[in-house]
């Protein structure tokens, strides 16, 4: 079976630093394959190997079985990049960066105008088109950067990081377009640490934590599997100050949160649970105000493979994004 | 999909080279190092001075054809390293020498032009000719490639900022001019000089072009020739392979 990427033992050392161990994957034609994982965890690593940025140190990887050291030419015309910084010219307009761009994947002239006339309109540049890229927004610098990765009908588009810095609206429409793009047949290689991207877009996700990967799967799989993070949630009108201790002594519990006035009861066995608490409540008199039961959610998952929290990682990864936008902007 | 040939590799670095024109021939540090600098040290040394009218067309021609050619791939590959569009070249359908080979064609077309400029300047100010087109061109032609090349040669040290190029590159270029025999004859310099001086690649283009502007040659045409090809070729192989160390380290 021809996949549209595959990684076999894929390695990569920065000196003595080993940024990606040994990682293999396979993504199928046409599915948007999540790559998920905190700050370091080797993904932008990962996707400049996979795109011949960068050479790996040990291991191949292959873009419809192109290897992408020896066959680096193939495989480089069958995709599209979006790094996690928009690396447009901010010199050129809109319009000249499409056009250099198909220029260097050798569009013929033609259908060069046709797909760049197309693609701004689509993206809603098109009456941007002969401005100078430099006073165009961050959303804007960032549908210009997917519309040069689309240009030269790449069938693979990898896409690092694509909402990170952006406002609101723009996550919302770039969201949109590469769902509509995947629906067109365009596989989707996509890097985040935002774990609701990951789980609202992809089809199957990988996640990537200190150079390895410690799960590939559905979202709703990978949620299956982590049953000890069920909960129940309760809350009560007046708690006794012991109440953690006593939930805590109940059969099948295995841990016990106070989240504001709720508590979380871990427990891998929901429904019993529930019962033991209810009969508690009646026992001691007390009025619950709610009580819910909470399957595991992908932030569980993801800090039960990777043992950090994600907020502490989204307010890195925020940072982080800050200072690489500066960075870039900066000439 | 239709096969990538070397003719379309050859065409993509067209295009790498004129996008560097349209971007970097105007930036501030391309005009310092490859316009304003060989003008000023031709001033510099020459105003004033007692230097034979035919001896001046060869010694601008030669300066700006070296200082040119290799300023323009120091400025244009850290900045690109920085905003990240060097990425766009190496995730391109093309090899990293076709990548290099469009970033030299785009120092040489600098080189080619500014010299010609101090061409157009030694015929119409010093009242120069041209005895012989052949070695003229092979001077002014094979010295953009080989300094262009250079340029990218340097610019493979792996760092975001054109000035910790251009730096160390001074370091290079500076002494190059004393040794060259731009200022000081090479049948003046001791023997250490004048064996310096063989090993300099600007001494043979200076050769060359004086040859073709009507001087005398001290190394004649086929040792300057062989030495600018054995030059350029080896800038451009340090090049590459400095290059690809980068990608397998970073």
């Amino acid at each position: 079976m021809t996949y549209a990427v595959e990684a076999i033992g894929l390695t990569k050392y920065y000196g003595s630093f080993l940024a990606v161990d040994h990682i293999g994957f396979q993504v199928k034609k046409g599915e948007i394959f999540g790559f998920l994982g905190p700050n370091g965890a080797g993904k932008t690593t990962t996707i400049r190997m996979l795109t011949g940025v960068s050479t790996p140190t040990d291991g191949t990887a292959s873009i419809m079985d192109y290897d992408i050291v020896k066959q680096s030419v193939e495989a480089k015309a069958l995709m599209g990049i979006v790094p996690d910084v928009s690396n447009v010219y901010d010199e050129l307009s809109a319009w000249d960066n499409l056009v250099f761009t198909g220029n260097l994947y050798g569009v013929p002239k033609r259908r060069l105008e046709d797909k760049a006339e197309a693609l701004l309109k689509r993206f809603d540049l098109y009456d941007r088109r002969s401005e100078k890229v430099r006073g165009f927004s961050r959303g804007m610098k960032r549908k210009v950067c997917i519309a040069m990765a689309l240009v030269n009908d790449s069938e693979i588009l990898f896409l690092d990081e694509p909402t990170s810095g952006l406002d609101v609206e723009s996550v919302r429409e770039i969201r949109q377009m590469v769902r509509a793009l995947n629906e067109e047949g365009l596989t989707v290689f996509l890097t985040t640490h935002n774990l609701e991207e990951a789980n609202q877009m992809c089809d199957r996700i990988a996640i990537m934590n200190r150079g390895k990967i410690a799960a590939i799967d559905t979202p709703e799989r990978l949620r299956q599997i982590m049953h000890n993070v069920q909960s129940v949630e309760v809350s009560f009108k007046e708690a006794p100050m012991n109440l953690p201790e006593e939930l805590q002594q109940m059969g099948a519990v295995s841990s016990v949160e106070k989240h504001g006035d709720k508590y979380r009861i871990f427990t891998n066995e929901p429904p019993l649970v529930l019962k033991e608490v209810w009969d508690y409540a009646e026992k001691h008199g007390l009025v619950p105000i709610s009580i819910n039961t909470l399957g595991p959610s992908l932030e569980d998952v993801f800090v039960k493979l990777t043992g950090r929290e994600m907020e502490e990682e989204l307010i890195r990864g925020g940072r982080a994004t800050a200072q690489n936008m500066s960075r870039g902007e900066m000439r | 999909m239709s096969k990538v040939s070397k003719w379309d590799e050859l065409r993509r670095s067209w295009v790498i080279a004129m996008n560097d024109t349209r971007i970097y021939y105007l930036r501030p540090a391309a005009i310092m190092f490859g316009v304003l600098f060989p003008f000023t040290l031709f001033l510099s040394f020459t105003v004033g001075r007692d230097v034979p009218l035919e001896t001046l067309a060869p010694l601008l021609l030669a300066q700006t054809v070296f200082w040119a050619s290799s300023s323009i791939a120091p400025v244009s590959i850290p900045v690109e390293r920085r905003v990240r569009t060097f990425d766009r070249y190496l995730s391109a359908p093309l090899s990293l020498v076709s990548v290099l080979f469009g970033k030299t064609l785009a120092g040489m077309l600098y080189g080619l032009a500014i010299s010609t400029l101090a061409l157009l300047l030694g015929i119409f100010a010093f009242g120069t000719t041209i005895t012989s087109v052949f070695a003229l061109i092979l001077g002014v032609g094979l010295a953009s490639l080989e300094f262009s090349a250079m340029g990218i040669m340097f610019a493979s040290i792996p760092t975001e900022s054109p000035g910790e190029v251009m730096m160390p590159m001074n370091f290079v270029r500076i002494p190059l001019l004393f040794i060259s025999g731009l200022y000081i004859p090479i049948s003046q310099l001791p023997a250490i000089g004048q064996a310096a001086a063989f090993l300099s690649p600007l001494t043979h283009t200076l050769d060359l072009i004086k040859y073709g502007l009507g001087g005398s040659s001290y190394f004649g045409t086929p040792v300057n020739t062989a030495m600018l090809v054995l030059y350029t070729l080896l800038f451009i192989g340090i090049g590459i392979s400095f290059h690809k160390r980068i990608m397998r380290t970073q």
